[in-house]
């Protein structure tokens, strides 16, 4: 009896100290990891979808509140004024959510570009919506009425892949409805 | 100091895993595609080593015995969350190439196998002493291995070229079966190497390391091995 | 139902655990010397794989992911399987002597085998389903018994074949394995 204490006692004890150590660490390393992500993972998305800027935009980051949600907001400044503008959000794909990064430029009020981030289709159909021919239908679309052919709108869906087509626009959709509540603030946010 | 010096380098040669003793095997093989990945994760096998060999030979007077393997893979495993944090905040690329291989260093059979077969028995210096050896042991023949496989297969080495004009890689010694053959001809070449020195001493030539199991800390059968 | 049995194929022959995605070597060279032994290695791998990747799948999806744990993963895995083999261990030996006596001697050394950690892994990064995730860890656990009486039976040839003495025993099981992964990859134009 007085070994299995023994035993339960070290083994929780060594389970408690390292727990305690690691969420310290996890602390002390949440946002270096953060900006690692950013930098290694959404970078190129981001690029892709911003235009020209002389700033960096992860670095430049700003949070805002969203319905209770918090989203990562990149900026575009160029000569001090900003130009765009992109964030990510998320629709329902195939196999799992679809990330997109919505990029919106601030004086036409169009869709600068969007770029796929994460996904889980199907290899072969389901990925194409993150080829160039389907992406690229986004860029400087006017943000009213983003709908697929079918819905009555004008993108032109992925043979065979509807599924996720119509997930990569109602993220879309998303950013949008985002975009227009939330305009103010974005244009004071970096002034 | 003699003491500690001996410990020390019977990791870089005598016993320098996984040729010498045929330990942790998937990360050898998995990745040693190229020396940068080889040496990223011996860098991260030398921290768990060392570290995890000082604190098991800290606490040996109170783990009680019953229960040692558990209590090492627990402090393993911490250490081990703590290298995939410090690789996420400082080397991202490197943390996505070597991919699941980070958090399976866990069950790579040297930590566990070092705690019970030398820092269980052992004062903390000593400890480290044979950690840090057996990791930069194994760190040198994971970048060896790696070099070797990326010069033949990509003609590079740590990404830049230098191989010849007109030289043409072997694809394959960059994937699986590249891994294991190359890692069975290197075994070969060392066993015929110390067989020769064997020779030479008027000793009989012997089959080289057989999978060696007794060492193996989770590893209560050796005998089926 | 087609998606089941392309993943089924993929994970046994195409993305074999040890020949394509190098997992579980350790005892994949060390427990190839005779073929009664792989069977009995390969069956308790194929038994313990799947218990422990659907309870880490369950663990990860109802304790990790809402208490925001996830950092933890590797700590918690282990510590699972570990008291898993333990706990089944101990329950053969009770209820059912027959099936403890064929794979009983090979449970302990199962703790350390990273084929099953790496399987419970996979089936997190891949973000599978609880029903995906017991499918692919029998299909990838049948995959390591194949690859292991396979070579066991290649290695009982070679026993009895004169070779240079250097090549004896572990180089030369890694030579075959690496014609095996060769052959192997021979699978990848399937799918």
């Amino acid at each position: 009896m007085k070994e299995m204490i023994k035993m339960m006692v070290v083994l929780s004890l060594i389970c408690g100290l390292s727990g305690v150590t690691l969420a310290a660490l996890k602390e002390q390393t949440a946002s270096t990891i953060e900006e690692q992500v950013l930098t290694f993972v959404q970078a190129p998305a981001i690029e892709s979808v911003l235009s020209a800027h002389d700033n960096n935009p992860i670095k430049d980051r700003k949070k805002f509140d969203f319905e209770g949600k918090t989203i990562t907001v990149f900026p575009a400044i160029k000569d001090g004024a900003l130009i765009s503008i992109a964030f990510e959000t998320f629709g329902k794909g195939y196999g799992g959510n679809i990330g997109v990064m919505v990029g919106f430029s601030m004086a036409s009020g169009t869709l600068s570009g969007i770029g796929i981030t994460t996904m889980k289709e199907t290899p072969g159909l389901g990925t194409r919506v993150a080829g160039h021919g389907y992406t690229t239908q986004f860029k400087d679309h006017s943000i009213d009425s983003v709908k697929l052919k079918k819905q009555g709108g004008d993108i032109e869906a992925v043979a065979g892949a509807t599924i996720s087509s119509t997930g990569t626009v109602n993220a879309v959709q998303s950013a949008v409805s985002i975009f227009n509540t939330l305009k103010p603030q974005f244009t004071d946010g970096w002034s | 100091m003699n003491r500690l010096w001996k410990e020390f380098s019977k990791g870089l040669w005598k016993d320098l895993p996984p040729f010498k003793l045929v330990l942790g095997l998937c990360p050898v093989l998995a990745v040693t595609n190229t020396a940068d990945n080889g040496l990223g994760m011996g860098i991260a096998v030398v921290f768990v080593l060392t570290l995890s060999n000082l604190v098991v030979s800290l606490i040996r007077s109170i783990i009680p015995p019953k229960v040692r393997i558990v209590c090492f893979i627990a402090i393993s495993a911490s250490l081990v969350v703590a290298v995939e944090l410090l690789m996420q905040a400082y080397a991202y690329p490197l943390y996505q190439q070597l991919g699941i291989f980070v958090p399976l260093i866990v069950v790579n059979c040297i930590i566990l196998g070092r705690a019970e077969a030398f820092a269980f028995k052992n004062p903390p210096l000593l400890a480290i002493a044979d950690g840090l050896g057996m990791g930069i042991g194994f760190t040198m023949s994971l970048t060896f291995l790696g070099g070797l496989r990326e010069l033949l297969g990509k003609g590079q080495l740590f990404g830049a070229d230098v191989t010849w004009q007109g030289f043409e890689p072997l694809g394959f010694m960059v994937e699986a079966p590249g891994a294991f053959v190359s890692l069975g001809v290197l075994l070969a070449i060392m066993n015929f190497a110390e067989n020769v020195q064997r020779r030479r001493k008027g000793l009989k030539a012997v089959e080289g390391p057989t999978h060696d199991c007794g060492s193996c800390g989770g590893c209560s059968s050796a005998s089926n091995c | 139902m087609q998606e089941f049995f392309v993943l089924f194929i993929g994970a046994m022959f195409v993305n074999n655990i040890v020949l394509a995605q190098y997992l579980g070597n350790c005892p994949f060279i060390g427990t190839s010397k005779e073929s009664g032994v792989a069977v009995g290695m390969g069956g308790a791998v194929v038994f313990v794989a799947v218990m422990a990747a659907a309870i880490t799948w369950l663990v990860q999806r109802h304790v990790l992911v809402p208490f925001e744990l996830g950092y933890l993963q590797t700590l918690v895995f282990i510590l699972v399987i570990a008291s898993l083999v333990q706990f089944v261990e101990m329950f053969l030996k009770k209820m059912v002597p027959p099936l403890y006596k064929s794979l009983g001697i090979f449970l302990p050394l199962i703790t350390t085998n990273c084929a099953v950690m790496g399987i419970a892994l996979i089936c997190q990064r891949e973000e599978f389903g609880l029903m995906k995730t017991v499918m692919f860890a029998f299909a990838s656990g049948l995959g390591f018994m194949i690859a292991l009486v396979l070579l066991a039976g290649i290695r009982e040839r070679l026993a009895v074949r004169r070779l240079p003495i250097a090549m004896r025993g572990t180089p030369i099981g890694l030579v075959m394995a690496g014609l095996m992964s060769l052959a192997f990859f021979a699978f990848k134009g399937m799918i």
